[in-house]
């Protein structure tokens, strides 16, 4: 962080931001390299984890009355019969060209999850979308007038959002909105491009992953826009009799924006684990519910799929967060 | 939605009655294999079937040779691709892309001739070159030799364009029950590229197959009998309770093995009928027989059957939908032995044969249960209980699926499994029962049983094969390594409009080609 503070001091504007550039690059190259290192380890880890667990892929595809001769035979169809270690890097050389290896059913792994990745990503950030706006905005309203009926409030129904569980929310959104209302179809019903049939099925699924989501960030931005309430800055802008709505939007809230989007790429990683929950409760067309039945099925390339697109995107918002609370702070250095 | 709540509702009113009758299992319709039918209804033909069916979306595969882990994968390719034989009501084979067979005498040589008139979706008729191609094809994946038991690649041969000679290795009087399951016909050279759009020669083709759902449209050129419905939807389900939701709420009209929990949820609803297939599930606790085990003595074995209140378990365990069983495996067929004195609970007789085979009553047994399918954990839990009335001491053990199948299963003394197919007694002896049997879940090894089972399959004489199932099965109530409390029902879920629906156990629920919609 420092070594940009310092260009930003940098008396030559041209050279600066030339400097500048090279420097964020650097910087991003520097964490995509470590992100990607994680993501290896982290799929040596799967493979390892998966064949410790009793049982392996041609057992769980093999069907009764297959002798131990037959199964042998499905293993080394598998490739089962191989080292551990030959396998992961056989998978891992393939990876570069996309190339995702075979579920133990034959079917391309790069198939299996062409669109339920698609789908989890649109259920995820629209969840995402939803728990930003709606958290920043409760987190402002409550501390626009800090200790009152609002605040207390939105602190009662945030720590409530929190603590309930993805699929207590979901069974109630189920009972109401859909069986006892029918405004909004049960499950989802996959149509021939691969998508949700109608977008009224994605309603229930993302909110009930943006609810418990929101509470969470909710008591972020509260909090972190009560860190800066006790600022000098802010202090001073109160002194100089700015309104107190401008005093919250110009002087707190940039200075909470660093917590703020920590605590929302956080919940990035906690809304793919809720999506396992919520896309099996509605039906839902993604990868949660292929990794379930993957470990299930002792399904080593898939899991390793799964992990390693889903992997990928965690670090993704990882990084932008990581921007942007490098940017602002940069900013205010 | 094709069908709004109120429409339900108001098409709801004459099916509880038909929907009664269906659970009855009235087969007097003569369509046998079907169920829903008001009497008085002329088929209709049009419409779309909308239709849940189990299954992930990692197990998702194409071929109809492989293992089909999803039930959603195995109606479509039901649908799509016939097989040799089906499952039948009056006799449990019946014919489909065969439509007869006969055996030598030594019923080794098995005769299978091919349909009138069967055409690939192409138009090219099916030759008995493409049946012996599948038939080979299918024997060469690994869980060929389970599905085609003792048939060798090269003992698979034409005769003539229209026939088709299979030769055991042994004699199987009951060898065409097995190509009810995965004979699927492809055409002769398909390669494993293009086995997702093979054409088939099934009463509906492939519009679409994506992510485990598909559309399938009716096949006009079909040999058999008049499919009434233009279209059928297949959506694939994770959870029995997303699809029974999906079904309440009009998204679907068939949810396809809903099970008993979602039947309990859609009972109070008028407008939604609950079908039953009776002798659907097996649930049986096995007892290992070896003489390591502490049930190697047979009248420990009798002691725990006499042991569990088969009533209470039917009516606790599976909501009430199922029967009672009488430790037969094979309910559905229709030459068990319905003769053979019901089993019931008595706890004074079973005390005394404890006693006397000398059964460690101090020691706590183990009773090893997965959560495999809904109810099995349920069951071991309500037997311990049961048990405890008799002094035995069990402790249920719940295993994780893939552990209990390393593990326990085939080797532990004392552990539930279960069995979907159940309308051949001979089935099971075959795969379970026999001495070499290759899945002897209980290691049993019984002279009597042995011989009785030999003579059943090897004896070209109608009569001395019907008495020796019967004695075959006398000696499996009297002495196996097998507690059958009942049976579960398979049920299915449907709107009131949907007619004929499937009324066999098993993979008879794939049946569709006979449903239309009022």
């Amino acid at each position: 962080m420092t070594p940009t503070a310092a260009t930003r001091r940098a008396p030559a504007p041209a050279a600066g931001t030339a400097h500048r550039i090279t420097a964020t690059a650097l910087r991003i190259a520097g964490v995509v390299a470590r992100r990607a290192l994680l993501l290896v380890v982290l799929l040596a880890v799967v493979f390892a984890a998966v064949e410790l667990l009793p049982g392996d892929a041609a057992d769980a595809a093999s069907e009764r009355g297959e002798s131990a001769a037959d199964l042998a035979a499905r293993r080394h169809l598998l490739g089962l019969d191989r080292p551990l270690w030959e396998r992961f890097a056989d998978w891992m050389t393939a990876l570069p060209a996309g190339d995702l290896g075979t579920s133990a059913q034959g079917q391309k792994v790069t198939d299996l999850l062409a669109d339920p990745l698609p789908n989890t990503l649109v259920l995820a950030a629209s969840a995402f979308v939803i728990t930003v706006v709606s958290s920043l905005l409760l987190g402002c309203w409550a501390a626009s007038k800090p200790g009152g009926r609002g605040d207390r409030i939105v602190s009662h129904l945030s720590t409530a959002a929190f603590a309930v569980p993805e699929f207590v929310v979901s069974v109630s959104l189920l009972l109401v909105l859909s069986l006892w209302t029918g405004w909004l179809p049960a499950a989802t019903v996959t149509g021939g491009d691969g998508r949700p049939a109608t977008w009224t099925m994605l309603i229930m699924p993302v909110l009930a992953l943006a609810v418990p989501q929101t509470g969470w960030n909710t008591r972020v931005v509260r909090g972190a826009l009560a860190d800066q309430a006790s600022a000098p800055h802010v202090e001073a802008a109160h002194l100089d009799g700015l309104p107190p709505h401008v005093v919250l939007l110009r002087h707190q809230l940039p200075g909470a924006v660093p917590a703020v989007a920590t605590g929302l790429a956080t919940s990035t990683g906690l809304l793919f684990g809720g999506a396992v929950v919520v896309e099996t409760l509605f039906n839902y067309p993604g990868v949660g519910s292929v990794l379930a039945g993957a470990v299930a099925a002792r399904d080593t390339p898939l899991i390793a799929g799964v992990v390693m697109s889903a992997g990928a995107v965690i670090s993704a918002v990882l990084l932008a967060a990581d921007l942007v609370r490098h940017a602002t702070l940069g900013a205010r250095a | 939605m094709g069908v709004t709540r109120r429409q339900l509702l108001r098409a709801g009113t004459g099916v509880s009655a038909a929907g009664l009758l269906a659970a009855c299992g009235g087969g007097s319709d003569g369509s046998g294999a079907t169920a829903g039918s008001g009497g008085a209804d002329r088929p209709r033909t049009g419409g779309t079937l909308r239709v849940g069916a189990l299954g992930h979306g990692s197990a998702i595969t194409r071929d109809p040779h492989g293992t089909q882990a999803n039930e959603s994968d195995y109606l479509i390719l039901a649908l799509v691709f016939d097989t040799l034989t089906v499952p039948g009501a009056a006799k449990n084979t019946a014919p489909r892309l065969a439509a007869s067979w006969e055996s030598s005498q030594d019923l080794r040589t098995w005769t299978f001739r091919i349909a009138e008139g069967a055409v690939f979706h192409d138009g090219t008729p099916v030759t008995a070159e493409d049946v012996v191609w599948s038939l080979q094809r299918l024997r060469r994946t690994p869980s060929g030799a389970a599905r085609l038991p003792g048939i060798q690649v090269g003992n698979i041969s034409a005769r003539d364009d229209g026939t088709v000679v299979v030769v055991s290795d042994y004699a199987n009087a009951d060898f065409p029950l097995m190509t009810r399951f995965s004979s699927f016909v492809l055409k002769k050279g398909t390669s494993d590229a293009d086995i997702a759009r093979a054409p088939g020669t099934g009463p509906f083709t492939l519009d679409w197959f994506r992510g485990g759902n598909a559309r399938l449209v009716r096949n006009d050129r079909w040999y058999g009998p008049a499919v009434h419905l233009d279209a059928i939807e297949v959506t694939m389900f994770e959870t029995p309770q997303a699809m029974a939701n999906a079904l309440l709420a009009g998204q679907i009209d068939l949810a396809s093995n809903a099970g008993a929990v979602a039947a309990r949820t859609a009972r109070s609803r008028a407008d939604v009928q609950v079908l039953r297939r009776p002798d659907d599930m097996a649930m049986p606790i096995v007892m290992r027989t070896a003489a390591d085990s502490p049930f190697a003595d047979r009248r420990v074995r009798e002691a725990i059957r006499l042991v569990v209140d088969r009533e209470a378990m039917v009516k606790q365990v599976l909501s009430g939908y199922g029967t009672v069983a009488n430790d037969i495996l094979g309910t559905g067929d229709p030459r068990y032995a319905k003769d053979i004195p019901q089993r019931g609970r008595d706890l004074v007789r079973a005390r005394k044969l404890l006693r006397d085979a000398g059964f460690d009553l101090s020691r706590t047994y183990e009773l090893v249960t997965t959560e495999d399918i809904s109810g099995l954990a349920e069951s071991a839990t309500l037997f311990a209980d049961q048990a405890r009335e008799a002094g035995i001491k069990v402790e249920v053990v719940k295993q994780e699926s893939g552990a209990f199948w390393d593990r326990t299963w085939k080797s532990g003394d004392f552990y539930t499994s279960y069995w979907g197919t159940n309308d051949s007694v001979v089935f099971f002896a075959s795969k379970t029962m026999v001495s070499e049997a290759g899945q002897n879940e209980a290691a049993w090894h019984d002279t009597g049983f042995d011989a009785a089972y030999r003579e059943v399959i090897g004896s070209d004489d109608p009569k001395r094969r019907a008495a020796a199932l019967t004695a075959l099965q006398r000696i499996e109530h009297d002495r196996s390594g097998y507690l059958l409390w009942g049976m579960a029902d398979g049920i299915d879920l449907a709107a009131s409009k949907v007619r004929n629906l499937p009324k066999l156990p098993g993979y008879g629920r794939v049946q569709l080609e006979g449903v239309w919609l009022r």
